[in-house]
């Protein structure tokens, strides 16, 4: 097996054009399948940041609630099956829990009243900043 | 081919691909380790009653932070002096708020900072541009619908108190400046900057990130962005908030020194009887405008001694919101804006033609009508 580490030119002997293309076809594979599956907007995280601080990044893939204690009160958030949401906030007008489920990545719901606000996080990021 | 493969044996087979995967690896690996040391450093904090979220990129983590917090104090200094209502520490208004308490006791001469008095010509010329549209006289209106305080709960619509506001017309033109001394010849002039404020703060921030020789930046106060040279080898990318679900309508690259503004009925608003009022009122009527769910501005560098785009993309939004579908274009125009969006009470979308050239929508088969 350790032939070819030895004596490289083995391989430019035996490989014959035919399976470099194969190699450099399933190499373009690899990053076309990369670009498409891989760089979309499937969110994999969700990020909780209160005031200026990142309190904590929890995975989606999971069934859980989150007690988070922010400015004027103590929030919940909840986390379903690659979503997220505000389920319970104590400011008044409750900008945050109406805007429900986030479930790409690059949504934002912020609280201002309390300074929570949650990002759910892929593997690259759809902006640098939202307009709003 | 298919032949080849096979007659290789086993051995050979693997050892062939191990050897190019080891390249492999280490290039991933090099690109991977390039990925997370990209020198980028990003701040999110609460100041101005909002939102301010600063990118700063290519300074180290150290100078880009001193950088940040130093733009942030500046903030908090502006709120400040420039929050109609709010005091500063007790008992005590900022300098507009003082300034309003004077105006409300008549032609009482008041001396202002230079810095007071070159807002409020400025902001005067944009209120005339508009057809008073823009109206940051109007604070008393504002107050009366609820909107100057920190919660936005439904109230009882005076409309005794809004037709008197509405007729009493106050206007930017009735202050009168002089020098650092000025004086209202109207008593329910009451300033409100805040479709102006945050502006003129992505203005401030730009130019201090100018002279501190930092190349990249992406400011954003509230939703209104402000743009410094690129992200590394790209522009910076800003997103376009959708005004009913919580996700992004479109993404714009936003080139060296541009800035972008939205006005929306989602930010600040509350429901009575199944009908929306958002903080955005029309100073003819003295009612929030109903017609608009938001109104996007893309706003170029601008020369020197002129407005400067960060309070352009805050101010030229709110004309357009307001004025009637057939006049949009014209409220841009006055201020030779040819960038803007606008999605109205039906969510249906009109684009100008510029705009739409550099606009990516984030879902297919957007539907929208194109403005000439």
């Amino acid at each position: 097996m350790l032939n070819f580490l030895r004596y490289p030119r083995l391989l430019t002997k035996q490989l014959l054009i035919g399976d470099w293309l194969i190699i450099l076809l399933s190499l373009l594979a690899v990053y076309y399948l990369f670009q498409t599956l891989w760089s979309n907007e499937h969110a994999a995280k969700v990020q909780i940041r209160i005031g200026d601080k990142i309190y904590a990044t929890y995975s989606l893939n999971q069934q859980r609630e989150i007690h988070v204690h922010g400015k004027i009160g103590d929030a919940v958030i909840s986390i379903s099956q690659g979503k997220a949401r505000f389920t319970k906030s104590p400011c008044n007008t409750q900008y945050c829990v109406h805007q429900g489920w986030l479930t790409r990545a690059g949504q934002a719901a912020i609280c201002l009243p309390n300074q929570i606000s949650l990002e759910l996080l892929g593997d690259t990021k759809p902006y640098d900043s939202l307009n709003y | 081919m298919q032949d080849q493969l096979v007659t290789a044996n086993c051995t050979t087979l693997k050892s062939a691909i191990i050897s190019p995967m080891r390249y492999l690896f280490l290039l991933l690996a090099l690109l991977l380790s390039s990925c997370f040391k990209e020198p980028l450093y990003h701040s999110q904090s609460y100041v101005f009653g909002t939102l301010v979220d600063i990118s700063i990129y290519g300074e180290t983590d150290e100078h880009a932070r001193f950088l940040a917090n130093h733009i942030l104090e500046n903030f908090q200094n502006l709120h400040n002096q420039l929050h109609a209502w709010k005091l500063v520490s007790e008992n005590k208004l900022g300098e507009l708020g003082q300034l309003n308490a004077a105006f409300q006791e008549g032609k009482k001469l008041t001396t202002i900072s230079p810095e007071l008095a070159a807002i409020l010509v400025d902001a005067t010329a944009l209120s005339v541009k508009s057809n008073g549209l823009f109206n940051p006289a109007i604070g008393h209106l504002i107050g009366t619908w609820g909107f100057q305080r920190d919660e936005f709960t439904p109230i009882e619509v005076d409309e005794a108190a809004i037709k008197n506001l509405v007729h009493a017309q106050p206007r930017m033109t009735d202050i009168v400046i002089k020098g650092n001394t000025v004086y209202s010849t109207n008593p329910t002039v009451k300033l409100d900057l805040g479709g102006y404020a945050k502006g003129y703060a992505l203005d401030i921030a730009a130019n201090y990130l100018r002279h501190e020789h930092v190349k990249n930046a992406l400011i954003n106060i509230g939703g209104n962005i402000i743009a410094l040279g690129k992200h590394g080898e790209n522009p910076w990318r800003v997103g376009i908030q959708h005004p009913r679900s919580p996700t992004a309508i479109a993404t714009l690259d936003l080139p060296d020194g541009w800035a972008v503004g939205t006005s929306g009925d989602y930010q600040r608003y509350f429901m009575l009887n199944g009908k929306r009022y958002c903080h955005i009122i029309d100073p003819r009527t003295g009612y929030p405008a109903q017609h608009t769910q938001c109104v996007t501005v893309l706003v170029p560098p601008q020369p020197p001694n002129q407005t400067q785009a960060g309070v352009l993309s805050d101010v030229v939004s709110k004309p357009i919101f307001i004025e009637m579908p057939a006049n949009r274009n014209a409220a841009a125009q006055a201020f030779g804006i040819d960038n803007f969006m606008v999605i109205d009470e039906q969510s249906a979308i009109f684009v100008s033609s510029k705009m739409l050239k550099k606009i990516h929508w984030v879902e297919s088969g957007v539907k929208f009508s194109t403005l000439p």
